[in-house]
């Protein structure tokens, strides 16, 4: 699907944030907006969230009872020794190793949660929508499928007004990100 | 907020987004210069020595070392030790500041942390080594195996110590990864080479930089450095009950965990300090690593020197206390005097009293000294790992077990090798990574700079 893109370039991030204020205040729909570094009110106007910390703690649930598990299957049901005396299931000392698989699952899990959710992964070639937005612009994109003419140009109107570098028209088929 | 005005600017000399690229990725851009290519030349051979050293010791086996049946650990352990201890302070340093808020962090988490990375790697040579046949080292997971199958001991401490060093050098590594890869993008985006943006490109898994990105990525190095904060508490903790659960005189004590810890930590911090005010130093880099940014680090040394100091004399205190012959004779007779004085008073010495000197706000201002400090710390922790290993095993209870320990030409050459793996790692690190976190820096541009603060 071939869509047009309306993609405005700022320099100043207190315009660009201004910006994103007025295109939200007149119900355009912003695509996304890039950054080269985390801008915390864009979090807030967005409304961005991120589940990855409940998804954490329950990474950490299943690592802790799965170490657990696996260390009582082995010590207890397996093949039981005893060592120095102590009970076969000697909880005290596998608190440690209990504490170590548990970060290490967590810190797995939510790798692997983050590379999916955010389609990071290697040989991913994410739509650049801007090339200078790793580097030092702020770049806002609304969607034009052409239907509101109107809409259009007031996008346009709004991110130049705020201080806007350029706002460049991008048709791109198949966008990925 | 509080903190512009206790530390000042972070980033000095007004740079602008643009210019903060620029100025970290020049250094990759340009030709490394010839005292890259001298100090890369002598890395190498001491990592050639070092793996000469290792072919030796896989082929003949561990004879050719120092050790002998009284002192079965010798100088690998104490450079295991030693190399784990300066791990430490990469992720501790990046992540303990990272939770606290401290935003000064920002232009010496990535060198921190690629410190961390290689010095664990250097480190888990040494105990693989030490197993003898390095090649059945596969023994130590915990795998279904035909051998009963029986299992690994969950209970022993070198066991935990296994499975912390291997978590914590997987955990550092990714958190560092994930550091990277806004910088792989620039990088991407802003190169001409198309060999680069090939390669950069792949490693930034497509990163683009959209809020999604951006607010998934901050939450995830929460994640990664609140759980990381245990973990590296935990490694070194683990590493001090491989000696306190021996009932050898001077390792059997309670004291063993945070003691450990915060020499690692001190010893990691001292490491950090060394390679910045190189880096700082060649790259010229003093807008970014400011005067503030070391006087941090210096200040941080202080107190943990002396909380080194403290817990020194605790154990001396605690061997006289205890009124135990063997604890007495240890600290006393084998340690502040005897055979191995040169190293316990080196060790007190260089971790207690010379970094005293960074209370003169002259020499924490001064590249010379804040250099020469770290290495003395860096040196006094050696020392203090050899006291630790040595002196209570040559000279044990039983006076038919004493002996004296003399390292070889192979146990040096282990040692020496692993410091060059380590300084050609650090150096290939300058070379094609960007040295400091460049989108961590921008966000942190404005701070201290405005008027209005």
């Amino acid at each position: 699907m071939i869509n047009t893109y309306k993609i405005g370039v700022f320099d100043k991030e207190e315009s660009f944030i201004s910006s994103i204020r007025l295109l939200q205040e007149q119900k355009i729909e912003i695509y996304d907006v890039f950054t080269p570094y985390p801008v915390h009110e864009v979090f807030h106007l967005l409304k961005r969230k991120s589940k990855l910390p409940t998804a954490a703690y329950f990474f950490g649930l299943f690592g802790i009872i799965a170490t657990l598990a696996f260390l009582y299957y082995t010590s207890v049901i397996d093949w039981p020794v005893v060592y120095g005396g102590k009970p076969f299931n000697s909880f005290p000392s596998f608190i440690v190793v209990t504490i170590i698989l548990t970060i290490f699952t967590v810190t797995i899990a939510s790798l692997a949660a983050f590379s999916m959710r955010s389609k990071l992964f290697p040989g991913r070639d994410n739509t650049i929508f801007d090339f200078r937005a790793t580097d030092n612009m702020f770049v806002i994109v609304v969607v034009n499928d052409g239907t509101d003419k109107s809409a259009d140009e007031k996008a346009s109107g709004i991110m130049m007004k705020e201080g806007a570098l350029e706002v460049i028209d991008k048709e791109l088929e198949n966008v990925k990100a | 907020m509080y903190n512009r005005k206790i530390r000042g600017p972070l980033i000095e000399g007004n740079r602008t987004l643009g210019q903060i690229t620029a100025d970290v990725i020049a250094p990759m851009e340009a030709s490394p210069g010839t005292w890259w290519f001298i100090a890369f030349g002598i890395s190498s051979l001491a990592a050639i020595f070092g793996f000469y050293a290792i072919y030796i010791t896989v082929t003949k086996g561990i004879g050719t070392w120092g050790v002998n049946n009284s002192v079965g650990w010798g100088w690998e352990i104490i450079n295991f030790v030693w190399w784990i201890g300066i791990g430490h302070a990469g992720t501790a340093f990046s992540i303990f500041l990272l939770i606290l808020r401290q935003r000064w962090r920002t232009s010496i988490n990535r060198a921190a942390e690629a410190m961390t990375v290689l010095a664990v790697m250097a480190a888990a040579i040494l105990p693989a080594l030490h197993m003898g046949r390095v090649w059945l080292a596969f023994y130590i997971f915990p795998y279904p195996n035909t051998r009963g199958p029986l299992w690994v001991n969950f209970n022993s401490p070198l066991f935990w110590d296994f499975i912390a060093i291997t978590a914590y050098l997987l955990i550092s590594a990714s958190f560092w990864y994930l550091g990277t890869l806004p910088d792989f993008a620039t990088i991407r985006d802003k190169t001409s080479s198309k060999v680069k943006k090939a390669v950069y490109g792949f490693f930034s898994l497509g990163w683009t930089g959209s809020s999604r990105q951006w607010i998934r990525f901050e939450s995830l190095s929460f994640i990664l450095g609140g759980i990381a904060a245990v973990l590296v508490v935990s490694v070194h903790s683990i590493v001090s009950t491989d000696f306190a659960v021996g009932i050898e005189p001077g390792w059997h004590t309670t004291l063993f965990p945070p003691y450990f810890v915060v020499g690692a930590i001190f010893s990691g911090f001292a490491m950090v300090m060394t390679l910045m005010v190189i880096i700082r130093k060649m790259y010229k880099f003093t807008n970014y690593i400011t005067d503030n940014h070391m006087d941090a680090i210096a200040r941080i040394l202080i107190f943990i020197s002396l909380i080194m100091g403290t817990a020194y004399a605790t154990e001396i205190f605690v061997a006289w206390y205890s009124g135990n012959e063997y604890e007495m004779f240890t600290f006393f007779h084998n340690r502040i005097t005897g055979d191995y004085t040169t190293q316990f008073w080196g060790m007190i010495i260089c971790n207690a009293l010379i970094p005293q000197l960074f209370w003169f706000r002259k020499i924490r201002r001064n590249w010379v000294g804040l250099l020469i400090v770290s290495l003395f710390i860096n040196l006094g922790m050696w020392f203090e790992r050899f006291n630790i290993v040595i002196t209570s095993l040559t000279k044990d209870y039983l006076p038919s077990n004493w002996v004296a320990y003399k390292p070889t030409i192979i146990d040096i050459g282990v040692y020496v090798g692993t410091i060059g793996i380590f300084l050609c790692g650090v150096l290939l690190f300058i070379r094609y990574i960007p040295m400091m976190a460049i989108s961590e820096l921008k966000s942190v541009n404005s701070i201290g700079n405005k008027k209005e603060d």
